[in-house]
């Protein structure tokens, strides 16, 4: 099947297999290995990105009904991923780094849906992502961090 | 680039990342029956075609002193006459890609004839053996110290109770996996591991190789927990698959497979009496702690009882103890480490008993901790040497807590406990400096401990040399000859020492070259030094942590502050201190709250990393982290640390649970039916 998805502001076109999910045609297709598979139950939020700007489980999502969105992954250059990605590693955000991408993506979206997101806000909206590794809170730190930032950078430009 | 910058723009290089140009995918073909006999097996690669055992004599166990077991209960790769856990690997098939890969799988064919399973401890004491050709199901006996009769000790009150850990598995977030690629004679295997040499040894071994023949190398390694320092079939197979198909092979384990066939940790059980003063001096110990071993003599199982046992007295001077150790086969996979891999489980059993005695003579828990404690050194009676006063530790430990302050306000629990490290026999770092560039190898292998940050640390001290010059290395056994592996809180004092001392060495080089030493000097030069640094002492520390939760009306828990007190030695990195610390306490709170595999009838029960219990972010409780440095005598003065949080929190958790439900904690999981209130 013949599918056209647009990932990071490039277009792809390829001929998939149908049952593909978006995960593997990332991964496999497009080799853009930074989204991870960390189970294969939807519960791990590993494989987390946009699509049309809303955060969701590429691993629940078929590469077909990706056909004609827009996919923004961790590779995505946007300016204000960085800044998350730079809160990430000043707040020491991870450890073995499997969980980081996704949970970056997903901060990226709880972060543009909502200015003032706070603990309990933040909190609610990490639960489908996972992390072994820091207990969380440095990830929470990471956040709180983006989203000051991120406040600091709109003041300024206004 | 610090690693942290790869990984935060999607830049790791893990297993499932790597890709060879004719690569095969394998899947596994693994049992649906806790146990059955197995008449035939069709297509795929099955034991018809390879017939051999899997092991590796190096591993977490060995670097804590275990030895070899008996054959009967060493695993096949492939299954041969019957499969003994669900998940066990009977058959392997290899695809162009991974849906091909998995649709192959509806090729094998096996014929079963289900058998009657072992699901508990309690099942393989009691039920028939497991394996044809033994007589009962126990792997492993020992008795520890020496037996006396009650009679002839002096006591007051006697106490007896009965604890369990429910298994768990240890779910990094990144699964197994593995690429063996064979070529011009050579295997060349990469693998997401805490020990590039372990699992060298046991290809070596498993497959009959010649050690110049087998090149191991590190894929970055998204957590492990343990549960990546043992070695595995999966490993065989596709090293055999590629030696026979002439291709690359790579295996990713499912999440679902992990649930069933990595090895799990915990899973202990112990009967524990003790006899005591009415001052709360305990005066004597009885005990007998049984270990989920699982099917088959593979990961740690039949050391992990004694190493349990030997531990169970804790920090407290008590004058006779006597306990037996049992290891029990079940239809379960083959138990193996998870983070603490027998601490946690030795200091819930003791210090759930030091609750109890508090209890019935009405006594604070910390009064009756502290008249156990030791004012001198001493070792136990079941052979772990403690090699300062613990009392006075515990003393400072309360104080700097404020522990009788918050204890009358909250429901404090606390727990008093050692930390030993596997540091034995030592480790190994290299550095090598070329072009500017300072590279370092350790002998364990980081998987998301974040050892780049301490390496820095110590090289940015003792040779004054920038951070962003120097990268820590995946492990590599071509750049390392010798090597242990990174496991048991060793890290920091067995590679943390080598990196040291040829820290000094190259310092000490560019002194007898140049006649000085400046660090541009050292980068100007070509320098390339290796070291094994043996440690073949116990580098044991004492801790302490207080924990507070509360209860709302409909019973929900909420854990509030979380305190430490540890005994760190020197600390090569706060960063990585706080790191290691948090993500272990809520790993204790998650045994606590909801962590485990659960059987029945063979079958497991826990469907999911969500069933299994793994918490999400609303777990965090207020944190309070204080340390002492006491160095340790190794080389850097380092003291163990990754394991103390998941040794004191189910501990102290418990207690400040059970002191807002009024009903005693015996399990962890925690279940409230079958309820003994607390008096
Ligand atoms: S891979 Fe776990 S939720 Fe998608
Ligand atoms: S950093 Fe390892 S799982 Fe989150």
């Amino acid at each position: 099947m013949m599918v056209n998805i647009d990932v990071n502001g490039k277009e792809y076109k390829k001929d998939i297999e149908p049952r593909m999910l978006l995960v593997s045609f990332l991964r496999d297709e497009l080799n853009l290995t930074g989204t991870h598979i960390g189970c294969d139950t939807s519960n791990c939020g590993a494989c987390t990105v946009l699509m049309d700007g809303k955060s969701i489980k590429s691993c629940t999502v078929l590469a077909v009904q990706a056909n004609n969105h827009k996919i923004t992954t961790i590779e995505s250059d946007d300016p204000k991923l960085d800044v998350i990605k730079q809160a990430y590693v000043d707040e020491n955000g991870l450890q073995c780094g499997f969980c980081t991408p996704g949970m970056i993506m997903q901060t990226f979206y709880i972060l543009e849906n909502n200015e003032n997101a706070d603990e309990e806000y933040i909190k609610k909206n990490l639960r489908g992502n996972l992390c072994r590794c820091t207990g969380y809170k440095s990830i929470l730190d990471s956040i709180k961090k983006a989203e000051e930032k991120m406040k600091g950078e709109i003041s300024v430009s206004k | 680039m610090d690693y942290r910058n790869r990984y935060v723009n999607g830049k790791g290089r893990y297993i499932d990342d790597i890709v060879f140009d004719n690569m095969l995918y394998m899947s596994v073909y693994r049992s649906q029956y806790g146990r059955a006999k197995i008449s035939n097996v069709t297509g795929g690669l099955n034991a018809n075609d390879f017939n051999a055992y899997y092991k590796s004599s190096s591993g977490e166990m060995a670097s804590l002193g275990a030895k070899d077991n008996k054959n009967v209960y060493l695993e096949h790769v492939f299954a041969t006459d019957y499969v003994n856990y669900q998940g066990q690997p009977i058959a392997a098939v290899f695809g162009k890609t991974r849906y091909e890969s998995e649709d192959l799988l509806n090729e094998v064919k096996v014929d079963y004839t289900p058998l009657k399973a072992i699901s508990s401890i309690d099942e393989a004491l009691n039920g028939e053996p497991v394996h044809t050709g033994t007589e009962n199901n126990i792997l492993a006996s020992h008795e520890l110290g020496k037996d006396f009769n009650e009679n002839d000790i002096d006591y007051d009150i006697a106490l007896e109770d009965e604890f369990f850990n429910e298994r768990i598995v240890p779910n990094p977030m990144e699964t197994r996996g593995c690429i063996a690629y064979y070529k011009d004679n050579m295997l060349y295997f990469y693998v997401s591991t805490q020990s590039v040499q372990s699992v060298k040894t046991g290809l070596i071994e498993s497959l009959k190789l010649k050690g110049d023949s087998v090149v191991v190398i590190q894929a970055d390694t998204g957590g492990a927990f343990g549960v990546k320092g043992s070695f595995y079939p999966e490993y065989v197979m596709a090293a055999y698959a590629s030696m026979k198909y002439k291709k690359p092979v790579k295996w990713i384990e499912t999440r679902t497979e992990h649930l069933m066939a990595a090895y799990p940790g915990r899973g202990a059980k112990a009967k524990i009496k003790i006899y005591a003063k009415n001052n709360g001096k305990i005066t004597g110990v009885k005990g007998e702690v049984y270990v989920d071993a699982g099917a088959y003599d593979a990961g740690t199982g039949s050391f992990a009882s004694r190493f349990i046992a030997f531990q169970l007295t804790g920090p407290y001077n008590i004058e006779n103890a006597y306990v037996k150790a049992i290891s029990l086969v079940t239809n379960k996979a083959p138990m193996g480490p998870y983070r603490g891999a027998g601490r946690p489980e030795a200091a819930f059993f003791m210090e759930r008993m030091i609750d109890l005695l508090a209890d019935k003579l009405k006594m604070d828990i910390a009064d009756v901790r502290l008249i156990n404690a030791s004012e001198k050194p001493f070792k136990s009676p079941l052979g772990l040497e403690i090699k300062e006063a613990t009392r006075p530790f515990l003393e400072n430990a309360l104080k700097e807590v404020n522990y009788r302050e918050v204890s009358k306000k909250e429901k404090a629990g606390i727990a008093f406990f050692v930390l030993i490290p596997a540091s034995r026999p030592g480790e190994s770092a290299r550095v090598i400096i070329n072009h500017g560039k300072i590279k370092v190898y350790l002998g364990g292998n980081v998987h998301g401990q974040g050892h780049e940050i301490f390496v820095k640390n110590i090289l940015e001290n003792e040779l004054k040399i920038r951070r962003d010059f120097i990268t820590l290395e995946n492990g590599d056994t071509t750049m390392i000859e010798k090597g242990v592996g990174s496991w048991g809180s060793r890290s920091a004092i067995a590679g943390g020492s080598a990196l040291l001392y040829v820290a000094r060495e190259i310092k000490n080089e560019v002194i007898k070259k140049y006649g000085e030493y400046s660090p541009e000097k050292l980068l100007s030069g070509n320098f390339d030094k290796y070291k094994f640094i043996e440690i073949d002492y116990s580098v044991n520390s004492i801790n302490f942590n207080m924990i507070t939760s509360s209860m709302d009306k409909n019973g929900e828990i909420t854990v509030d502050k979380w305190y430490s007190y540890y005994d760190l030695g020197n600390v090569l990195s706060e960063m990585n201190v706080r790191a290691q610390i948090i993500g272990g306490a809520i790993e204790g709170i998650g045994q606590v709250f909801s962590e485990s595999l659960r059987y029945s009838e063979g079958q497991l029960m826990t469907q999911s990393i969500a069933d299994a219990g793994i918490l999400p972010a609303n777990h965090i409780p207020e944190y309070h982290i204080k340390w002492i440095e006491n160095p340790s005598e190794a080389p850097n003065g380092a003291k163990g640390l990754g394991e103390a949080p998941t040794i004191g929190t189910p501990v102290a958790l418990v207690r400040s649970i059970e002191l807002n439900t009024a009903i005693r904690i015996r399990k962890t999981p925690i279940e409230f039916n079958n309820s003994i209130l607390l008096e």
